[in-house]
């Protein structure tokens, strides 16, 4: 098991190599996962904000 | 008659030689209205002189260090100096409505915007081409890699502003868009910088420049035959 | 019919839903693939009789360097179909393509420079594939700095779109830049014509990898496009529903 983490004597290289790659895409899912919700927010605010504009411009009316 | 009236006068008679003819009239024009300002023709040069200078004070006054890097340090001044003048390329034309002119005549786009690159090249390019050798020599190059200086940086110059005109077309009307320009322009340049550094290097040592030098004409010809187009469609997205 | 198909692609709702529904067929796989070819590549696959177990950062070094290519393509082709066709589908998948791919060539970067510290002595050579390597970050970099520069939506689509296809000339000379010119690199040992020349215990982890890594890149991608879609289509009716479900 020791020389699993050992590697060879190459560690330190190959561990922080793994390291970043798997770090990037944890930072990318996470990244993707944000926009996507931030986008629905931000479009669900403009459907309603819309519906209110609606709903004045209908009350001005009469 | 102005030269856009001429311009659209042209559409209205044979279109395959009106393009040519249109082109030659906006070449004429950039290169008048380069010449009522020698300053900004002579601008790009010296900033070439001077990055040139810089590289002797900042790294050695050595002659036989710098022959070593000369060939690298004239190009990359030669590139940047290109890029300086690319910003001009486009500006005013577009800032007082020529361009959109030149969109809407009805002439081929694409061959205005080639005219506009030809002249570019003239002013800036060739000079370079004059002057490089000259910065070259300071650097402790020999006499007889003159020659081969003169066509690299000739042959490159033309990628350069072809490449350049692109990244010009992309950055109109993006305020400030000197960084961004240099930004877009050299990565596609590199492989002009790697050819033309290899020439000269090869000139310097006094083997023969053949072979980067026809990879270099190369690139100038696929440059001359898709950048304009590319070019083009870039500025009418623009002007839209 | 497959025109059909093709138009259907044009329509931004229809798209939005396909996504994501496609989404978990992607992800799921990807989590796999890439954890059962992380096995396979750090426990399984057998020393390098040259370079022990350093040669393991391959499985995440050459994968990457693939999707980087992969994805400036995908971008490529996404922008050159939105200009011919003026879809505005197509320049969101390109916009959506930028982050992936900057993070996969700066991937290919890191990773070979760690594995070269071993191999080669060096964390850095101006080798050529690493140089032009390098290039396409700038590249995708550039993409990104333009589209940000430029305030009008549409006009920044088209500009970036005519950038993205002019830049696709550097993934070949990426990829031949070994043939090309005296590398460091070792030429291609597993996409050219014929036989790979590794033996398959240790090609397969690299198969596994490298097919995770593409599934990883569509659900990433199928999620920013959902984004991007949304973001775009500003109050449209079909959005009322989407968002209120």
């Amino acid at each position: 098991m020791s020389e699993f983490f050992e590697m060879g004597g190459y560690a330190r290289y190959v561990w922080p190599a793994w390291g970043i790659v798997f770090a990037c895409i944890v930072l990318n899912i996470y990244l993707a996962r944000r926009a996507l919700d931030r986008a629905r927010f931000e479009a669900r605010k403009r459907v309603a904000m819309k519906a209110v504009d609606a709903q004045l411009k209908g009350e001005a009316a009469t | 008659m102005t030269v856009r009236e001429g311009i659209t006068l042209q559409a209205e008679s044979a279109p395959a030689t009106a393009a040519l003819e249109a082109a030659r009239l906006v070449l004429a024009r950039d290169l008048r209205l380069a010449f009522r300002r020698p300053g900004e023709i002579l601008q790009p040069l010296v900033f070439f002189a001077i990055i040139t200078t810089l590289f002797p004070l900042a790294i050695t006054p050595e002659l036989s260090q710098l022959r070593v890097v000369a060939p690298g340090v004239v190009w990359i001044a030669a590139l940047l100096a290109s890029l300086l003048a690319l910003e001009f390329l486009y500006r005013d034309d577009s800032h007082d409505g020529t361009l959109e002119q030149y969109a809407l005549s009805g002439q081929s786009l694409t061959w205005l915007l080639f005219a506009k690159t030809a002249a570019h090249w003239l002013l800036t390019g060739a000079p370079l081409a004059v002057i490089a050798p000259v910065a070259a020599l300071a650097l402790g190059v020999p006499v007889s890699s003159v020659p081969g200086i003169v066509a690299s940086v000739a042959v490159g110059s033309i990628a350069l502003s072809l490449l350049g005109a692109i990244g010009a077309a992309l950055t109109l009307g993006v305020r400030r868009s000197g960084v961004l320009l240099s930004i877009l322009t050299l990565p596609l340049a590199i492989p002009v910088l790697i050819f033309g550094a290899s020439a000269t290097q090869r000139a310097v040592n006094g083997s023969s420049i053949e072979a980067p030098l026809y990879l270099l004409a190369a690139i100038a010809v696929l440059g001359l035959t898709l950048a304009p187009v590319a070019a083009a469609a870039a500025v009418r997205i623009s002007l839209e | 019919m497959a025109w059909t198909w093709f138009h259907r692609l044009g329509s931004p709702p229809y798209v939005y839903s396909l996504a994501a529904r496609l989404t978990p067929w992607f992800a799921w796989p990807a989590a796999a693939l890439i954890l059962y070819g992380s096995y396979l590549g750090l426990a399984i696959a057998p020393e390098d009789y040259q370079q022990g177990d350093s040669y393991r950062i391959m499985y995440v070094h050459v994968p990457s360097a693939w999707m980087s290519l992969m994805v400036y393509t995908t971008m490529a082709i996404a922008a050159a179909v939105g200009l011919i066709w003026r879809m505005k589908v197509a320049h969101a998948v390109a916009a959506s393509c930028a982050a992936l791919g900057a993070t996969f060539t700066f991937c290919t970067l890191v990773t070979g420079s760690i594995w070269g510290a071993p191999t080669w002595g060096t964390y850095w050579e101006w080798d050529p594939r690493l140089t032009f390597q390098l290039v396409l970050l700038f590249q995708f970099l550039g993409y990104s700095a333009l589209r940000a520069a430029i305030e009008d939506p549409q006009r920044a689509d088209r500009v970036t779109a005519v950038l993205a296809v002019v830049g696709v000339v550097n993934v070949p000379i990426i990829h031949y830049s070994v043939e090309w010119w005296n590398s460091l690199h070792q030429t291609a040992s597993v996409m050219k014509l014929g036989k790979p020349s590794m033996p398959p215990e240790m090609l397969v982890p690299l198969l596994v990898m490298a097919l995770g890594f593409t599934f990883l890149f569509a659900a990433l991608l199928l999620t920013r496009l959902r984004a991007e879609i949304l973001s775009r289509e500003r109050a449209a009716s079909w959005i009322r529903d989407v968002v209120n479900a």
